[in-house]
């Protein structure tokens, strides 16, 4: 008996083996019967209720919701239904990536500038051509565009424009360098080399205790968008000598204490913006400088300036620093199998190229009482502030004198952030992303930080990326390494 | 014959609901991960699949970097194991001991389970915060002289190894007294009391006795623990930057995997390459063990 239900189990595991090597038809079948039930039942509700359109936008942060429930307030016949998924070590990635190709992906899916050109390069995104007219008449930044297509085809467009910037403390500023006015520092950082000899005062004015940026990895995003060619040029790696030369200046930066170790993003990094940056002896420390893009100001610094007993707004001022760059942005495209097409490029099209949302959005019109009368459910710290920097010139000219007196000048001690952006926003450069660049980088950070930390040498650095990145791209060249980079 | 069969009849009715979904959940993925290691599949273009033999295996070896990652699993789960039985079998047989009668058994061994309930994502986030470069580790040691100056504690490969296996000991050796525990209570006091008449020591009692009638309750730890350590992801995960830095030094087999599997294109047939050999590994292992472990009086 028993041996007759082994023979008999040990043919359904072959029959199993035989239907599994059927083809990957054959494993998507059961994961899209899985998921079918839970989203019927999302969209059912609001179904039932008035009949309205609905639209699943996924997204990494909450921005979107704001034109989300500004939309419905536009289309009262349009129900979108907004999902947020934080993106800290990937999980938004992954989870769309996971969706795809089942019944419960999103019709809209929000890009990182980290991650866009994977997906714009993939054949899961839409053909947005047809939206293309929008960005001559708002006059969208070319770099913006750019990052949305491949090969002709524009696949996903963004509402901002990201370029960086470089912004420092008027105080420190006086006491070690003589001056606070934008002018005359930005001539004392106008490239590298001055930048590191102002680096060298403000440490020896500080005796130690002032730092010029929190950490070298602050100018891991300038030096990369000055190399010559992309990561990856014709499925090889491209060793460019910016990026040789960028491993010098963080160790320069390293071993000299000009940088105060705090990594981006960790405490003492957002310490250092309000002064309460503290060693491990007690001492305090400060930090001159930070190089952050457009969202930087409102969404970084300006809500990390003040501590319980300290407030840094006002002693700060804004310039272009060493290296033109741009950092980050969110990108909106539509998922191929998007079933309502028209109203997911409509969405697209409000979100990114629309002028009268873009004004409203930059200029503080999404408070939340706006969007709570057209979505009473609108949670309460859903609003948008005004002062991102947007992607239309058009728009951006419009608006950008009434900055003048804003918040955001006092922030700066009187400086128009929004009038610095704009003349820097036309000459980013957004040719180099590709849609490897983020695995690339943030392995090569990660060995870098050994060899800043005196883990290993810089011989043995480059080993422990290059085995890292042939592990994620299995068919990349990877060449030998040039001479110099050994240096 | 028919008697018989009516009588099993229920038996496999009863079991069905298991085995079908055990054949849906459990067997049918596997045989997909092992058809998938053998093709070129990528989640960001699905369509352009293509057999390729054994290439994602070849690939593997091609490299240190697989081996380092089973390297890594197998070092950082035998150095948790290891202190966690040991750990697990000393408290054990001190809260089972007629003879120290310790108070508050139920209080202990539920403080010791407490670490297990919490999150893995919290506890690597307050590793991370507490050992940071501005972090309060760094505050305490340098304020009391034990070092010159704040070092990067996540940078350096031991520490950060052995954060992962105090954090994996810490998390597990809870559930691992309660399994013995409840295995040495099970064990009847008749024989300690015969082995006492006999003037038997503590000693002789524990490795004569306990030990032998606890095996397999050993084995059982020892296969689940070794099934969950071939498998490590979350700790070592969330503890650094999701790339097993620093150096590769916590990388694990299924961090690899996870990394093949969300790089930019997502290599799913690579990944599951990986997946592949781990589950042959842990199989041969946990077969070894059986068979190694066997009551030979009984053949």
């Amino acid at each position: 008996m028993l041996r007759k239900f082994y023979i008999v189990l040990s043919l359904v595991l072959i029959a199993s083996f035989a239907l599994a090597a059927c083809g990957p038809t054959a494993t998507e079948a059961p994961v899209a019967e899985e998921t079918e039930a839970p989203v019927a039942e999302e969209t059912e509700a609001p179904a039932v209720d008035a009949g309205p359109k609905v639209l699943n936008v996924w997204s990494f942060t909450n921005e979107i919701r704001t034109m989300a429930i500004a939309y419905e307030g536009k289309n009262p016949d349009v129900d979108v239904i907004y999902t947020m998924i934080p993106m800290t070590d990937g999980e938004y990635q992954t989870k769309v990536k996971a969706a795809v190709g089942t019944a419960d992906a999103p019709d809209v899916v929000a890009l990182e500038a980290a991650f866009v050109k994977e997906w714009v390069e993939s054949d899961l995104l839409m053909d947005l051509n047809e939206l293309l007219p929008y960005t001559e008449e708002l006059q969208t930044y070319p770099a913006v565009v750019e990052v949305g297509t491949n090969d002709g085809v524009s696949k996903a467009f963004s509402y901002q424009a990201t370029p960086g910037a470089y912004f420092y403390r008027r105080s420190i500023a006086t006491e070690c360098l003589g001056t606070d006015d934008p002018a005359e520092v930005q001539a004392m950082v106008a490239d590298i080399d001055k930048f590191v000899e102002t680096a060298a005062k403000i440490h020896d004015c500080g005796t130690g205790d002032y730092f010029a940026v929190g950490t070298a990895g602050a100018m891991f995003n300038p030096f990369l968008a000055n190399r010559a060619q992309p990561w990856i040029v014709d499925d090889t790696l491209v060793f460019d000598p910016m990026v040789n030369e960028y491993v010098d200046f963080a160790k320069m930066m390293r071993e000299n204490g000009y940088e105060s170790q705090a990594g981006q993003w960790s405490e003492g990094w957002f310490a250092g913006m309000n002064d309460t940056l503290v060693d491990a002896n007690g001492t305090p420390k400060k930090i001159f400088s930070y190089f952050l893009p457009t969202w930087g100001l409102p969404y970084v610094l300006i809500p990390n300036s003040t501590s319980d007993n300290t407030d840094t707004g006002g002693d700060w001022a804004m310039i272009n620093g060493p290296l033109a760059y741009q950092w980050g942005g969110t990108w909106v495209g539509v998922l191929d199998t998007a079933p309502n097409a028209e109203l997911a490029k409509d969405f697209v099209r409000f979100v990114a190229l629309d002028e009268e949302n873009l004004t409203n959005w930059a200029t503080g019109v999404y408070t939340n009482d706006y969007l709570k009368a057209i979505d009473p459910e609108t949670p309460d710290d859903q609003q948008q502030p005004s002062g991102d920097f947007v992607s239309s010139q058009v728009v951006v000219e419009k608006i950008a004198s009434s900055f003048d007196d804003s918040d955001l000048a006092k922030w700066l001690g009187g400086q128009n952030s929004y009038t610095a952006f704009a003349k820097a926003a036309p000459s980013v450069n957004g040719k180099l992303m590709t849609g490897s660049d983020d695995a690339i980088q943030r392995a090569l950070q990660s060995a870098l930080e050994q060899y800043l930390n005196d883990e290993v040498t810089k011989e043995e650095m480059w080993p422990i990326w290059l085995d890292s990145v042939r592990n994620e791209f299995p068919d990349l060249v990877i060449p030998e390494l040039p001479a110099d980079f050994m240096e | 014959m028919q008697a018989n069969f009516r009588k099993n009849y229920y038996g496999y009715l009863f079991i069905a609901p298991f085995i079908i979904g055990f054949l849906i959940f459990g067997l049918y993925p596997v045989y997909d991960t092992v058809y998938l290691s053998f093709t070129d599949t990528t989640i960001m273009s699905p369509n352009s699949a293509q057999w390729v033999g054994l290439k994602n295996f070849e690939r593997l070896f091609a490299d240190d970097f697989f081996m380092r990652a089973v390297r890594n699993t197998w070092l950082i789960w035998l150095l948790n194991f290891i202190p966690q039985i040991g750990v697990a079998l000393l408290v054990s047989v001190w809260f089972t001991s007629t003879r120290l009668k310790i108070k508050g058994v139920g209080v202990w061994r539920t403080l010791f389970y407490m670490p297990n309930l919490l999150m893995p994502a919290s506890v690597a986030a307050l590793f991370f915060a507490l050992f940071s470069f501005y972090g309060p580790i760094n505050q305490f040691m340098v304020k009391s002289g034990f070092l010159p100056e704040a070092m990067h504690y996540l940078q350096n490969t031991t520490v950060t190894r052995g954060l992962v296996v105090f954090i994996q000991w810490w998390m597990w050796f809870g559930q691992t007294v309660i399994i013995v525990m409840a295995g040495m209570t099970a064990i009847s006091t008749s024989l300690y009391e015969a082995a006492m008449v006999d003037g038997a020591s503590a000693w002789q009692m524990f490795s004569r006795i306990t030990m032998p009638l606890l095996k397999p309750i050993l084995i059982y730890i020892f296969v689940t623990s070794l099934v969950g350590g071939m498998q490590m992801f979350d700790i070592p995960y969330m503890l650094t930057d999701g790339r097993g830095s620093p150096a590769y030094s916590i990388m694990t087999n299924n961090i690899l995997m996870y990394s093949k599997f969300s790089s930019s294109k997502g290599h799913i047939g690579a990944a599951s390459s990986v997946g592949v050999l781990v589950f042959i590994m842990t199989t041969v292992i946990a077969l070894g063990i059986f068979y190694f472990l066997r009551d030979r009086d009984s053949q």
